[in-house]
């Protein structure tokens, strides 16, 4: 609802929102104006029910879709050019091999054959895929296609990365596997990540800080950072420390959509 | 199990196909029908076989103006669905013609085509044009309008000029429906031809098979009538055969309706 401070003190921002709002031309308001800045290279979870306006300020973020009122400012570090965006399915071109689904913005942007080939390579490497480029979506898994579509939004090594419940429609065992692989990746390159998801243990997981949406219209009910430790690994999901943030955020969400919550456990 | 069930899937139809044939000849024997009235099987593959050099040439003729006719439909059709997919108004202010195309029987529109036309060739060709180009029109525009939103979004994320979401997302999405288009189109295609035949009046040497075919049976010839009959079925079955072949192999990789069996 205010201006929410930057878990990054002392580093920029990568995108701010002061007021943005979002009415869709059929009158359904999804966004009430919120305020939001994301610190850069820092990784911000969003959470919130089913329909509550997620996607679309992801959407608006993105510069897929403009705000009905507000701004949104993306600072030189985040400019469209250098957005990756991961959405829920796969979205790969079926017809058209994983590396040439990698390639994809490098060719949209118009870039010399002979530079692609070994970013791409480099782009299936880091998500675990080398030897995979010449299969096509219907020969991988679904964790593995999600691994190639990761790797399309990172080939352009982009400041800013939006994922929209990238890993929902996927197992729990493959999951925690992108989870923890995601994380890696995120440690040693430091994009600014905005992830959305509607699994608590996820975002708790992943993220510095969790930001709560209420139902529609959305808005930013509560701002969470998580207290866990910068260097995480799925050793940490077993731990205490891990169960009480999941319990702190999940009480949260239950305060957003109106319910009675208990007294949290002593721990 | 599986070499019984294919080779039940190919034997059957032609066992059921050799017992009608058998039956046919014979009903044509005990009831010693003459065979300007309905010759019996034997019959018309003497007539077919005995006349084969002309009878394949006339069919040259006819499938010359049906691959013309096919080429030039999948290419302009393509072409409308691509205008028509430019915006809901343009589609709203031509589409109901290209329907109007596809409803009005071609019969009707030949003999206005025959006198403004001098060439024959070129005749035949826009009637069996007219047959053939609605589905390839209909099918590429549903094509061009079923690209996965996500993706548009994507193109649109990095930037893509019309040109490259066009050659590199709506041209592969609408690819499936344009094939299956096309393949309806091919029969579509020789009916064309065949009504443009008999509608011309074409005859003699240079005439396609349609045209033998109405001559033989002026001349109650009913046996060779029934070998142009079954080379102009054979013809339309293997123009259906190819264009299912063609579209199988361009998808194989990626469309589940060129999934092979798994090994
Ligand atoms: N293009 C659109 N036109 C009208 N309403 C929309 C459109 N896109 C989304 N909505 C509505 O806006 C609300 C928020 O949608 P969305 O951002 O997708 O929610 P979430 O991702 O949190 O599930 C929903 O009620 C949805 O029905
Ligand atoms: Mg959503």
């Amino acid at each position: 609802m205010s201006v929410t401070a930057s878990t990054h003190d002392e580093g920029s921002t990568a995108v701010v929102l002061s007021g943005v709002g979002k009415t869709f031309a059929n009158g359904t308001e999804a966004l009430a104006p919120l305020d939001l800045a994301i610190a850069a290279g820092s990784f911000t979870a969003i959470v919130g029910p089913s329909g509550c306006g997620k996607s679309t300020l992801l959407r608006v973020i993105a510069c897929l879709a403009a705000p009905t009122s507000g701004r949104v400012e993306r600072r030189a570090a985040a400019s469209p050019q250098n957005t990756g965006f991961v959405f829920q399915d796969a979205t790969l071109m079926p017809w058209a091999t994983a590396a040439e689904n990698v390639a994809l913005p490098l060719r949209l942007a118009g870039e010399a054959g002979t530079d692609i080939e070994p970013r791409v390579a480099e782009a299936l490497k880091r998500v675990g895929l080398s030897g995979f480029g010449s299969a096509y979506p219907r020969e991988l898994s679904g964790g593995m296609r999600m691994r190639v579509s990761i790797a399309r939004a990172i080939v352009t090594a982009p400041r800013l990365l939006l994922m929209d419940e990238p890993f929902a429609a996927l197992d729990e065992f493959t999951r925690f596997k992108l989870n923890d692989d995601l994380l890696a990746l995120w440690q040693q390159n430091r994009w600014t990540v905005v992830f959305v998801t509607h699994s608590i243990r996820e975002a708790v997981f992943l993220s510095e800080r969790v930001i709560v949406m209420s139902p529609r219209p959305g808005r930013i009910v509560e701002d969470l950072v998580v207290e866990l430790p910068a260097r995480r690994d799925s050793a940490l999901r077993l731990g205490h420390a891990f169960a009480d943030q999941c319990a702190r955020v999940s009480q949260a969400v239950s305060l957003a959509m109106g319910e009675d919550v208990p007294e949290r456990a002593a721990s | 199990m599986r070499n019984v069930g294919s080779l039940a899937r190919a034997g059957l139809p032609v066992a059921f196909g050799l017992m009608v044939l058998a039956m046919w000849e014979l009903a044509v024997r005990v009831n010693h029908i003459p065979a300007y009235i309905v010759p019996g099987p034997l019959a018309v593959a003497e007539a077919l076989w005995s006349s084969a050099p002309e009878l394949i040439e006339a069919l040259g003729v006819t499938l010359e103006i049906t691959i013309a006719a096919l080429l030039l439909a999948a290419i302009t059709g393509a072409g409308i669905a691509f205008l028509l997919a430019q915006s809901r108004l343009v589609e709203q202010t031509l589409f109901p013609y290209a329907v109007f195309l596809q409803v009005t029987p071609i019969v009707t529109i030949a003999p206005f085509v025959i006198i403004w036309i001098e060439n024959i060739f070129v005749v035949m060709l826009i009637l069996a044009w007219m047959a053939a180009v609605f589905p390839v029109i209909s099918n590429t525009l549903l094509g061009l309008k079923s690209a996965d939103p996500n993706l548009k979004e994507l193109f649109r994320l990095y930037g893509a000029s019309r040109r490259q979401t066009l050659l590199r997302l709506l041209a592969p999405s609408a690819l499936p429906y344009f094939l299956g288009g096309l393949r309806i189109s091919g029969g579509l295609a020789l009916i064309g031809t065949v009504v443009a035949e008999m509608v011309a009046g074409t005859s003699g040497t240079g005439s396609g098979l349609a045209s033998r075919l109405l001559e033989a049976s002026y001349r109650l010839e009913l046996a060779r009538a029934l070998a142009c009959f079954v080379l102009l079925s054979a013809a339309g079955f293997l123009l259906y055969l190819t264009l299912d072949a063609l579209s199988q192999r361009l998808l194989r990789h990626w469309h589940e309706s060129a999934r092979s069996a798994e090994p």
